[in-house]
């Protein structure tokens, strides 16, 4: 499986040849979340536990004030890691209180954004910190149980979640009077079937509850009502064992790398023409030549690059002058006009065609639109076989103003951003590449043809009127096939 | 009401797919296995609702039967507490749950971008096409094997990427690929010549009908089972997921026959005929 990847780099592993004026990290950086994951053995808890595992929530479980945990989390500036960015202790205060309800924690594993693949190696190499990160949550915001969201193709991450949560179990860490306190908490492990739209919040809450995984109207959000309409916090799996670290070593500790407004370490998963794909840990705000270049060991079989989409396959896409200006922070790919997303990172070169690039993006979304708003379950179809028509050299006249028209009309219309995770490629494309668009228009224009529908007669009908049958609707219809 | 003609496997119908467990009343398996149903029990005890454990009890009759089968369909449904309706709605929506229609061995290539660049999810497929036959969409003819095109399956560094049921392959193509296939026809006692440049069949995807058989009993008009629910949350109000009952129509919308008047059609009322050719 995935024993092939070269162990993430740090710091240390900081390249001489990038190019770009690197802005020095404040403090060296050795990866945190994926320091342990070539070790063997490395996903048992007595692996986790010799390197000091678990030691953190026996400190704090039934000890700390939960009100001081948030209020930790939320000094240690830590953002959403799944795609919006979303500080997580704001998050965290916005929950419901006083309900009388129970709360849940929902933690996402569904990683289904193109591109992505950091959650996994949490998931299969060291679930131990998943399940520490669950425990302090549950703590910090009053729920007693929690459900684990994996997609249906982690077959291996299942199993080893399952067994860390067991083992954990056994240890008195999970299950009733947690760390001998009065406190319980349930961790339940869903493993999803296969949908992209599952990763949405309030897909995978409805798919948890058991049905298709729509997502809902947002308000009210799910820290309102969310999982059987209790108060609810949704994280991602590399959000939540962030906070195992933060809560170890303290917020400051946390702020030390990153930017003011990024602070922290983030996983970023390098793919696509580079010499040396893979995930890599770093701190934010390091420049993204310094990614490609240095981490990623430049461009593979010396090609040039052409394009570089910064954040999942739903980002917008940002040309070979953009990738020179960018960092990979929060803020700089947000002036970019693009967004940090998930981390993933898909370098393009000069042979990849960007129409067939986003061809293949526009059939993704359409394949994974849930289907319940027209804009998106018509729009991302419209924009496919548009894209689909570019992809054979047979644009029509007037149809980049069409994408363009399609695109911009199903932004902000829908349930969730789905739509807009389709919009946004196109809109970049069109922007960046219209030349390409305009290259493959079709040379003699579309002219629909005038047929009466009348006069043209199937070789079968014209048989028929010969032995003085005639002919018949049917026998008029397929002549126009014919 | 239609569903009563739909003789389960009563040979091969003349349109739209049989119910493909064609498991009659006598001859369906009732339960799970024993501790398969333990597993379900403890989910059950484990999710606040029993129709939230729908996503991994599906999983139980997927390794049940081999593929989530109408059966096994009907027995989720049964053990969840929801109508068959929504059980196959939620089958048919999620795309990594093992149906009928795919071969024994369910071959799943990614075709998602990160895959497709520099032409890895195409030869994969191409190798797969000359090894056993099968395209996307296709099966062999003897429903050993089949090939879906699916999307990004989260390994993108390692491209192609390709499962096999539940086994998962990075950089899948090439010598490692060809091993791999040849591994599994001789697990299955066969050869390449079985397979290659012999035609393949559609998978169809079709949704199959319900069987007739199934006991509808104990569902209200929702489809929603009238039971005990423990779940607080749940009942009508603050956890009422299911939708309300439509108030029943003043007039019944079916027309009674009239002996020989119009074709069987009452004259209507206003004394308006219609089409009188
Ligand atoms: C279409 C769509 C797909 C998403 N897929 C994922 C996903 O696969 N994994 C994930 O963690 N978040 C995904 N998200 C983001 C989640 O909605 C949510 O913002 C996130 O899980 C919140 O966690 P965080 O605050 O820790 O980032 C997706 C969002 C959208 C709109
Ligand atoms: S925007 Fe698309 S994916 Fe999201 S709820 Fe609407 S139809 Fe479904």
């Amino acid at each position: 499986m995935a024993d092939a990847t070269p162990p993430a780099g740090g710091a240390a592993a900081a390249p001489a040849s990038a190019p770009a004026p690197e802005p020095k990290p404040k403090v060296p950086f050795s990866p945190i979340l994926l320091k342990h994951i070539n070790e063997p053995g490395s996903h048992t808890i007595a692996h986790y536990q010799a390197r000091g595992g678990y030691e953190t929530a026996k400190a704090h479980i039934g000890v700390t004030d939960p009100g001081a945990l948030i209020k930790l989390v939320d000094e240690s500036g830590l953002r959403g890691r799944g795609g919006a960015g979303f500080p997580t202790g704001k998050k965290w205060s916005f929950l419901a209180k006083g309900t009388g309800k129970p709360i849940y924690l929902a933690v996402n594993g569904d990683e289904s954004e193109p591109g992505t693949f950091k959650d996994r190696y949490i998931l299969e190499k060291d679930p131990h910190q998943l399940v520490e990160g669950v425990i302090l949550t549950c703590f910090a915001i009053g729920s007693k149980h929690a459900f684990i969201y994996l997609r249906g193709e982690f077959i291996l991450g299942f199993e080893r979640l399952e067994a860390a949560v067991q083992e954990a179990k056994a240890k008195g860490f999970v299950g009733k009077q947690i760390f001998g306190k009065d406190l319980e908490l349930t961790i339940t492990v869903v493993r999803g079937a296969g949908a992209y739209i599952c990763g949405e919040e309030t897909g995978m809450l409805s798919s948890i509850e058991g049905g298709r995984g729509y997502p809902k109207i947002k308000p009210p959000f799910p820290a309102v009502s969310g999982l059987f309409k209790c108060p609810t916090i949704v994280n991602n799996v590399e959000t939540i064992s962030a906070v195992t670290h933060i809560v170890k070593n303290g917020a400051a500790w946390h702020k030390q790398w990153g930017t003011e407004k990024s602070p922290g370490f983030k996983i970023f998963c390098l793919s696509g023409a580079v010499k040396k794909p893979g995930v890599y840990e770093v701190p934010l705000g390091i420049t993204m030549r310094e990614m490609i270049d240095g981490y990623g060991g430049g461009m593979k079989d010396g090609k040039k690059l052409k394009a570089v989409i910064p954040g999942g396959l739903s980002a917008p896409v940002l040309t070979a002058e953009m990738v020179d200006k960018c960092t990979l922070d929060y803020e700089s790919l947000a002036s970019l006009g693009s967004m940090l997303g998930s981390g993933g990172i898909t370098v393009l070169d000069e042979s990849v065609d960007m129409i067939s690039a986003i061809y293949n993006t526009m059939r993704f979304y359409h394949h994974e639109s849930c289907g319940q708003c027209t804009p998106c379950r018509e729009g991302t179809g419209w924009l496919e076989k548009v894209a689909h028509r570019f992809h054979h050299d047979e644009g029509h006249e007037g149809d980049v103003e069409l994408l363009a028209d399609i695109a911009k009309n199903m932004r902000g219309r829908t349930i969730c951003v789905l739509a807009d995770a389709a919009a946004m490629p196109m809109q970049s494309y069109l922007q960046h590449f219209k030349g390409d668009f305009l290259a493959k228009v079709k040379e003699t224009p579309f002219v629909e043809k005038k047929r009466t529908y009348r006069d043209e007669i199937s070789p079968t009908a014209k048989k028929l009127s010969a032995t003085g049958a005639g002919p018949s609707a049917m026998d008029v219809g397929s002549a126009e096939k014919q | 009401m239609s569903l009563s003609q739909n003789v389960p496997n009563a040979g091969a119908p003349a349109f739209g797919p049989a119910p493909v467990s064609g498991a009659t009343p006598a001859t369906r398996k009732k339960e799970f296995s024993p501790e398969r149903m333990a597993k379900f029990h403890d989910y059950a005890e484990e999710y606040p609702n029993k129709r939230s454990a729908l996503m991994m009890t599906l999983r139980l009759a997927e390794e049940e039967f081999g593929s989530v089968t109408d059966e096994g369909i009907e027995i989720v449904a049964e053990l969840c507490n929801m109508p068959v309706a929504h059980v196959l709605g939620m089958v048919t929506f999620y795309t990594h749950y093992k149906r009928p229609f795919h071969g024994k061995h369910r071959f799943m290539v990614c075709a998602t971008l990160m895959c497709a660049l520099e032409g890895n999810t195409d030869a994969a497929l191409d190798q797969i096409q000359a090894k056993l036959g099968i395209g996307p969409g296709e099966k062999t003819a003897d429903g050993l094997f089949s090939c879906e095109k699916v999307e990004c399956l989260a390994d993108c560094d390692k491209p192609p990427v390709v499962q096999k049921d539940n086994e998962h392959f990075c950089s899948m193509r090439g010598a490692v690929l060809d091993k791999y296939i040849a591994s599994l026809l001789n697990k299955e006692g066969k050869v390449e010549s079985d397979y290659a440049g012999k035609p393949a069949v559609a998978m169809d995807t079709r949704v199959p009908t319900i069987p007739a058989h199934f006991n509808f009993t104990g569902e209200s008009e929702t489809g929603a089972r009238k039971t005990e629910n423990k779940d607080p949350y749940w009942q009508a109000g603050q956890g009422d997921l299911t939708t309300k009952v439509p108030a029943p129509l003043a007039t019944p919308l079916t027309v009674p026959v009239a002996d020989g008047v119009n074709g069987g059609r009452k004259p209507s009322s206003n004394g308006h005929k219609k089409g009188g050719h």
